[in-house]
């Protein structure tokens, strides 16, 4: 067909179904520099209007985004960094100390992550209630430890199962004790795994609702939740939503862009080990 | 690796273990370290998950209005028979488990076949699923309001697709009670299967350049190669994202919430979001009677994939990633 062999034609393919999967991603893109004019005329366009950054200074103004950006950073940022402290050493443990049961403790750890939120965000609720501490970043960095730690050891293990055997044995030969090897042989060959973990662990707390919605009202408010507050039944302002969005992506995009080859790699990992 | 002498010196006792007791004892030593490793992530998954899990128990036998939580008391099971007597509740049910095989199903089917279109040597595979993986993390809540707006009836993007691009009828989509259940499925298909698709991809190019030579030199190809070959070699991490994806679909919320909240009417009124609703009416017991039976749901579902997995998976271990 028009000189394509098979091997041509599929590739062709993936590309295009690549392409058209990314539309509605794209479709975000275009929206966040698109006119308000144009955006809700009834015939959409991809490409014939003056780009805008109006809608990128209304999500300042009109919605506080730079208080949500700064909460979800800090509440990620920081749970982030305390799940990771918790997860490595845990990681290790059952993954590469001959540890009794090591698989058993990995799968109990990993149950707890799959409670519903729903479940867990009500306890969470009533000791906000009575310490006093609902709506603030302290919060919700504490849930989301309790939600990130659990896939974090999961994780990890698997990329720590993945070393060769020999890594300690060598290490113990070279005269090393284990702390050493630990920080100068297992942890450089696990960066990739440590890295993929990170951005997963930041991911999730990064695009999590249910509990920021259940407890923060204004003031620790992260964006997923100040993002929703573009949208009211009265008022539905597409080119803030757009552009609200388009900042909570285009970090998450750059990232996973870069680490691609190792995150398909980790979960995989994760499963068979 | 370069050690200097000092340090060497540092970690002797690790290499001293010459005399038979003293093998025991390093053993026993580096048992001990690693509970010490392992102490602080569960002490504190102990404070943070397992008990909240306790007190949502307990919370799911009594009364006690969010506005007014003087009244709270005990009432032993009655929360739960007021779920098991309502019909809202057994909808729930129904349309959280049809979704979850829905979606489920779909997304490991198209994830396979784009898995086997995505494992070829091309230029630019790698942008290719850089680029495909960028769905799994956006935030649910920034696509389902940018799908909402794609799915407006009158003026959304799909609309004008279907019409202008085909010719077609505009659909409702979100807006009536008969397709708004199958627009969610479109939008978490979308979003769900290139996760599916990638680690399968992971999991197929981790088998090993031998099995493939073999199977060429057989003449096993095509549709044969990945039913006898590729499928049997990496079940166990087929086995793990059908189950990860099946726990995710049955706790759904963002989507559910930011797309229709439940409606129109009850349409898409699925477990999460019916209790969100519950406790948005302030019965908190009730709530967490409700969350207590979706997490009894989630982990019959665990326990019997978890068996079936750790049965054959020690038998059916893929050789390469060891």
């Amino acid at each position: 067909m028009w000189g394509m062999n098979t091997k041509q034609a599929i590739n062709l393919l993936a590309v295009v179904v690549v392409i058209l999967w990314l539309i509605p991603v794209i479709w975000v893109a275009i929206n966040s520099i698109k006119p308000t004019n144009i955006i809700n005329a009834p015939i959409p366009t991809f490409y014939s209007f003056t780009p805008t950054v109006e809608h990128y200074i209304e999500i300042f103004d009109r919605f506080q985004f730079d208080r949500a950006i700064f909460n979800s950073l800090v509440t990620v940022g920081v749970s982030t960094l305390i799940v990771m402290i918790l997860a490595l050493p845990a990681a290790y443990a059952v993954a590469r100390m001959g540890l009794m049961r090591g698989d058993t403790w990995a799968l109990v750890i990993l149950s707890l992550r799959f409670m519903p939120g729903v479940v867990i965000v009500l306890p969470y609720f009533k000791m906000a209630n009575w310490l006093g501490i609902h709506d603030t970043q302290i919060l919700l960095i504490i849930v989301y430890v309790a939600f990130g730690l659990p896939f974090a050891v999961w994780i990890l293990r698997g990329f720590l199962l993945d070393l060769p055997k020999e890594v300690e044995e060598a290490g113990r030969l070279d005269g090393l004790g284990w702390i050493q090897i630990i920080f100068r042989l297992i942890l450089p060959m696990a960066a990739p795994g440590i890295a993929v973990t990170t951005i997963f662990t930041f991911v999730f707390s990064w695009n999590e609702y249910l509990f920021a919605l259940f407890l923060t009202t204004s003031k620790a408010t992260t964006m997923p939740v100040a993002l929703q507050k573009t949208i009211d039944i009265y008022n539905v302002l597409w080119g803030s939503l757009s552009a609200g969005a388009m900042i909570q992506l285009l970090p998450m995009v750059i990232v996973v862009f870069l680490l691609q080859r190792h995150i398909a790699r980790g979960l995989a990992l994760g499963a068979v080990k | 690796m370069t050690v200097t002498h000092g340090e060497a010196r540092l970690s002797s006792t690790a290499r001293r273990p010459s005399r038979p007791h003293r093998a025991g004892a390093v053993a026993r030593r580096q048992r001990l370290v690693a509970y010490m490793l392992l102490a602080p992530a569960v002490l504190v998954l102990v404070v943070l998950a397992a008990y909240p899990l306790v007190f949502s128990g307990v919370l799911s036998f009594k009364v006690d209005p969010l506005y007014n939580p003087d009244v709270a008391h005990f009432i032993g099971w009655r929360n739960y028979e007021d779920l098991f007597d309502n019909k809202r509740f057994w909808k729930s049910v129904r349309l959280t488990l049809t979704w979850a095989a829905v979606v489920v199903t779909i997304q490991m089917v198209l994830g396979f076949f784009i898995a086997v279109l995505l494992d070829r040597q091309m230029r630019g595979a790698g942008l290719l699923r850089a680029l495909f993986i960028i769905p799994v993390f956006v935030s649910p809540i920034a696509m389902g309001l940018t799908w909402r707006f794609i799915f407006e009836p009158v003026s959304g993007l799909a609309n004008w697709i279907l019409n202008t691009g085909f010719g077609l009828e505009k659909l409702s989509w979100l807006s009536h009670k008969d397709s708004a259940l199958t627009t969610l499925m479109i939008v978490d298909c979308w979003q769900w299967t290139p996760f599916v698709a990638l680690i399968l991809l992971a999991g197929m190019q981790s088998i090993s350049p031998e099995i493939t030579e073999a199977a060429r030199l057989d003449r096993v190809r095509g549709f044969t190669y990945y039913t006898r070959i590729v499928i049997p070699l990496i079940r166990p991490v087929i086995m793990v994202v059908i189950l990860i994806r099946l726990v995710d679909s049955i706790r759904i919320f963002d989507l559910n919430w930011v797309m229709t909240e439940g409606g129109p009417g009850s349409a898409t009124l699925m477990a999460s979001v019916y209790d969100y609703t519950i406790f948005k009416q302030g019965h908190l017991g009730l709530m967490a009677a409700y969350g207590f039976l979706i997490l009894i749901l989630i982990n019959i579902i665990v326990v019997a994939f978890l068996n079936s997995l750790y049965r054959t998976e020690k038998a059916a271990r893929i050789a390469e990633l060891n």
